[in-house]
């Protein structure tokens, strides 16, 4: 009895929790007429996958997805190789400074986006990667290295010093160790922070709509913004880009969801 | 091994942190102190002029109530529910529970933008479901203005938040729930505790540093959250759910007072410095206790 | 696995530099906003343009109307951004002013281009000596009636402060018996700053009120005649209640939305109204009017001022090019190419002589009401910070006031002495 009591709770919670996406599902489905109507309601008529397919042709979707998709992955995989040096640095040696430069990365997070885009966009415009996928990827890589280098760096720390000794009195230097040893067995906890870099990346606002202007270098964020116009709103199409938009998150999220979660887990928990 | 190996392993990352966080900052300061907008460029020294501006800016005192409440609250609350749900996914009843366990991460994947118009829709006082809910179940007559009154915008933008937030306190309360070694438990079961009591005395001291850490992220990442507010109100009605990072906004791009701006930009930088030491300083005194 | 991960980096980076240096001249044209026909619309006259002009090659790209100000902000201060662009015609006091904006006036066809448009829209888009840009589109404020709501209470639109008010308020009704309103009068653009002041300055205007005096030096809005204004709308709001509650909220498709499903009976529009309606309820049928005026001027209800709104094309003063831009921008201005403001539903009225007049223009619908408004139109006034005064002081004051935290006296008071101290200072 107790037990069907909470499986009726936790559905209830899901579908509360589920609230905004299926409403957003729903819209996505019905023709911008019917689009808020009154009374409100879950269906229309006339309902299609229409609006999927339509902003296709409205805005360039398919650049903004390799867009998005290229600079995600080119952050994380940027992010992960420096942060694992950083993270790897801190965790097994003592140097002077140390604090002071955890405390830095500590910081670089305290400054809102809107203080940091003026100086940033100046910039880049100086070393011409205003307007460049590349540049974003190193505004992004910027912005997510400081969490990842946390996360990282708890990670490397719990795992015990005694199995790159192992490799040390074999005769490795420290830094082969690492890649040798130590790498192998952090990449679950690699795997997590991979993911929650690429969240990071691929959701990026901001900053991709004011340091790209063409829609050759657009993401699909900025692409989901245009649809909000200056008099009229294509709510329909607009849920279709942003449920489309979920999926890749979602499926990998699915997939590495228990190496993610050891990961965060592991790292944060010192 | 040479001394400066770990100097050697930070510095691509150090490099990375002085364009993010030491150039602007420094651009922010030095903006900060003189007069500069659109239309004559960088002017002249002005000294605390434009800090002076902030302070008498009557919206400046609101967004900040309205950002201490959106940090605070919504973290709290944030953590409440993770902490509740967590407890919930730990009960172990099979698949259903890891099932659950995704859907009820889902929130943290959306990207802010779509969560923020998702819940706009939502609570729009018309064409809005909720409204309609309330109104079918006879809790209401007319519908509530949820965006478009001054004293309910701010509750919503934290709603929205916390739905957003809460999978991040729950897979780290989850975990630290799942290290309680056993035999804390049967311990005390041994000794007679009654189920509150064993929460309150084992599960939640375990607990700690996770929740010091949910905390500190927390209340960092929600000071400067730029996107909820934004796409759900703007800061309206009438400012009433304006918060700093906004009003950033507003001083540097709107009015494109640039001077304004970084003044507002370098004070909540100073901010959330004091809200972190002082932060550290609880925890190490607690540690030494 | 991180190899794969390092390909993809290398792969962004290869894509980042295949940018191909290109023969000719290359121009960048920012479209910001608009609705989807427009849009359409500035993309094939983009690719028309450079079907027909060999060496020059325009590039088109579409930005967010509501991140104007960065995007301008960000790209102008750094030295780049877009060759032409469109921007609303009073940033040229602002930008023009400052030497963001090129003086058209330097070309030496411009004579003969300034013949094309209808003389007192083209002054709009001058500040000082020079011109900024060419009218693109035209907007009147004016109030729109629902036909359908009118006509079932048998009422005619309103002329006159004291109608308009009567007509909100027996138009506030609750229509299905359960014991609350759910049909209102009015309904204002709450959510959008800036919108909000471009629906109150008309019942200014139409007063027979100045915003600012004559020399910019002065705040003229909160004489007794402007306190009035405002309480008119006060008024309706606490004690007639004929405003939807929830204004404060609203844009653009939540007016859309309430007004097609009958549950507002009239809102302060323009041209794009009716695009905006076909949208969501194609036909529906409504009456544009303009915008009432005060019972005792009721005299001069046909000469009286509404506020007019302007779009305007521009060239950046940073343009490598200004001669092809400059090309660019009259090829988008031609009297073959403003036809479309009066045979497609683009939203805003025709600027040049030659399409207002043209025989296609007689059966547009309200485009003679459009065209009388605009006749004695006035804009804001051209002071760099009108655009500052507009959405952060007025703005927020007046709805201060409607929703009854302030009074209409204080809020005037309080605007007009923010006001002045723009005007007075700083920017």
């Amino acid at each position: 009895m107790r037990r069907r009591a909470t499986v009726l709770l936790l559905l209830l919670i899901a579908a509360l929790v589920l609230l905004p996406i299926l409403w957003t599902f729903a819209t996505s489905l019905k023709p911008l007429p019917e689009v808020n109507s009154y009374p409100p309601r879950w269906t229309s008529e006339k309902m299609s996958f229409r609006p999927y397919v339509d902003m296709f042709f409205y805005l360039p979707f398919a650049t903004y997805t390799v867009n998005s998709l290229l600079v995600a992955l080119a952050a994380t995989a940027l992010t992960l190789v420096i942060g694992s040096l950083a993270g790897f640095a801190f965790a097994r040696f003592e140097f002077r400074g140390k604090n002071f430069f955890l405390l830095v990365f500590l910081l670089s997070q305290m400054l809102p986006g809107a203080s940091v885009i003026v100086p940033l966009f100046q910039l880049l415009k100086e070393v011409r990667l205003y307007d460049s996928l590349l540049g974003l990827t190193l505004i992004h890589t910027a912005i997510l290295l400081p969490f990842v280098i946390w996360l990282l760096y708890g990670f490397f720390s719990g795992i015990p010093r005694e199995v790159e000794d192992a490799a040390l009195i074999d005769g490795c230097s420290r830094v082969v160790a690492l890649r040798k040893v130590l790498l192998p067995l952090a990449l679950p906890g690699l795997g997590g922070t991979a993911l929650f870099a690429f969240l990071g990346s691929w959701n990026e606002f901001f900053f991709a709509l004011i340091l790209t202007t063409s829609d050759t270098t657009r993401t699909i964020p900025v692409g989901i913004g245009l649809f909000v116009g200056e008099f009229s709103d294509v709510w329909n199409q607009m849920s279709a880009a942003a449920i489309l938009f979920s999926i890749p998150p979602l499926a990998l999220f699915l997939m590495m969801r228990r190496t993610f979660v050891k990961g965060l887990v592991a790292g944060a928990i010192k | 091994m040479k001394r400066s190996t770990p100097y050697l392993l930070l510095l691509p990352a150090l490099l990375f942190t002085v364009f993010v966080l030491v150039y602007p900052l420094l651009q922010n300061l030095l903006n900060s102190l003189h007069r500069v907008s659109l239309i004559r460029g960088t002017g002249d020294w002005i000294g605390l002029a434009n800090y002076a501006k902030v302070f008498e800016d009557s919206v400046f005192w609101l967004a900040f109530q309205n950002t201490l409440l959106y940090a605070s609250v919504g973290t709290l609350i944030s953590l409440l529910v993770g902490l509740g749900f967590a407890l919930l996914l730990n009960m172990k009843l099979g698949r259903i529970t890891n099932v659950m366990g995704f859907v009820y991460t889902i929130p943290w994947v959306i990207s802010p933008v779509v969560a923020g118009f998702a819940w706009k829709w939502l609570l729009n006082d018309n064409f809005g479901i909720i409204n309609h809910w309330l109104i079918s179940l006879g809790l209401t007559t007319e519908g509530i203005t949820w965006l478009g009154d001054p004293t309910t915008a701010l509750l919503c933008v934290i709603v929205a938040r916390v739905w957003q937030f809460y999978p991040f306190a729950m897979v780290m309360f989850l975990a630290g729930l799942q290290a309680i070694p056993e035999e804390q438990y049967e311990a005390a079961a041994v000794d007679g505790a009654s189920t509150p009591g064993k929460f309150f005395h084992i599960t939640l001291p375990n607990l700690r540093s996770v929740t010091g850490v949910l905390l500190l992220l927390g209340l960092i990442w929600s000071f400067n959250d730029f996107n909820m507010v934004f796409v759900m109100t703007r800061g309206g009605p009438i400012n009433a759910s304006m918060v700093l990072p906004v009003l950033v906004r507003e001083f540097s791009f709107v009015q494109f007072d640039l001077g304004k701006g970084s003044a507002l930009s370098i004070l909540i930088f100073g901010m959330l410095i004091a809200l972190s030491l002082l932060y550290l300083k609880m925890i190490s005194r607690r540690e030494a206790s | 696995m991180r190899t794969i991960l390092k390909a993809f980096l290398f792969a962004g980076l290869f894509a980042v530099s295949c940018s191909a240096p290109r023969d000719g001249v290359e121009l960048q044209l920012w479209n910001f906003g608009g609705l989807p026909g427009l849009i359409e619309w500035v993309r094939a006259r983009a690719d028309s343009f450079n079907a027909t002009h060999q060496g020059i090659r325009v590039t088109q790209s579409q930005k967010s109307w509501n991140m104007i100000r960065e995007l301008l902000y960000t790209n102008l201060s750094a030295g780049t951004g877009p060759d032409v662009m469109n921007v609303h015609a009073n940033y040229a006091a602002e930008f023009g002013g400052a030497g963001f904006f090129y003086p058209i006036n330097t070309f030496p066809d411009f004579e003969e281009v300034k013949s094309w448009f209808e003389p007192h829209l083209l002054e709009s888009t001058r500040y000082g000596d020079n011109y900024y840009g060419l009218p693109s589109s035209a907007i009147a404020f004016t109030l729109v009636c629902n036909k359908q709501m009118f006509d079932a209470a048998g009422i005619a639109p309103p002329r006159t402060w004291s109608e308009f008010r009567r007509a909100a308020k027996r138009l506030t009704r609750d229509t299905d018996g359960d014991g609350t309103t759910d049909q209102w009068g009015l309904v204002l653009l709450g959510g959008d700053r800036g919108g909000f002041s471009y629906r109150f300055a008309p019942f200014l205007y139409k007063a027979g009120m100045n915003i600012l005096s004559e020399d910019l030096k002065r705040v003229e809005f909160d004489s007794p005649m402007g306190v009035q204004t405002l309480q008119l709308f006060v008024d309706m709001h606490q004690i007639d209640r004929s405003i939807t509650p929830g204004f404060l909220a609203y844009q653009h498709s939540e007016i859309n939305d309430l007004f097609c499903s009958n549950k507002v009976a009239m809102s302060i529009e323009g041209p794009w109204f009716r695009p905006l309606v076909d949208q969501k309820s194609a036909g529906k049928e409504f009456y544009t009017v303009p915008v009432p005026v005060p019972d005792h001027l009721l005299s001069q209800y046909e000469t009286l001022p509404t506020l007019q709104d302007m779009v305007m094309y521009t060239i950046s003063a940073h343009t490598k090019h200004p001669n092809e831009a400059w090309e660019l921008l009259k090829y988008f201005r031609t009297p073959e190419a403003d036809k479309y403001w009066i045979t497609e539903e683009l939203g805003a009225v025709a600027t040049t002589l030659e399409a207002l007049n043209s025989p296609e223009a007689a059966s547009k619908e309200n485009l003679a009401l459009y065209r009388h408004e605009l006749r004695h139109a006035r804009p804001w006034p051209p002071h760099p910070g009108i655009i500052s005064i507009a959405r952060n002081v007025i703005t927020p004051w007046c709805q201060k006031a409607i929703v009854g935290e302030i009074s209409a006296e204080e809020a005037m008071r309080g605007a007009a002495a923010e006001a002045q101290e723009i005007l007075d200072g700083a920017q």
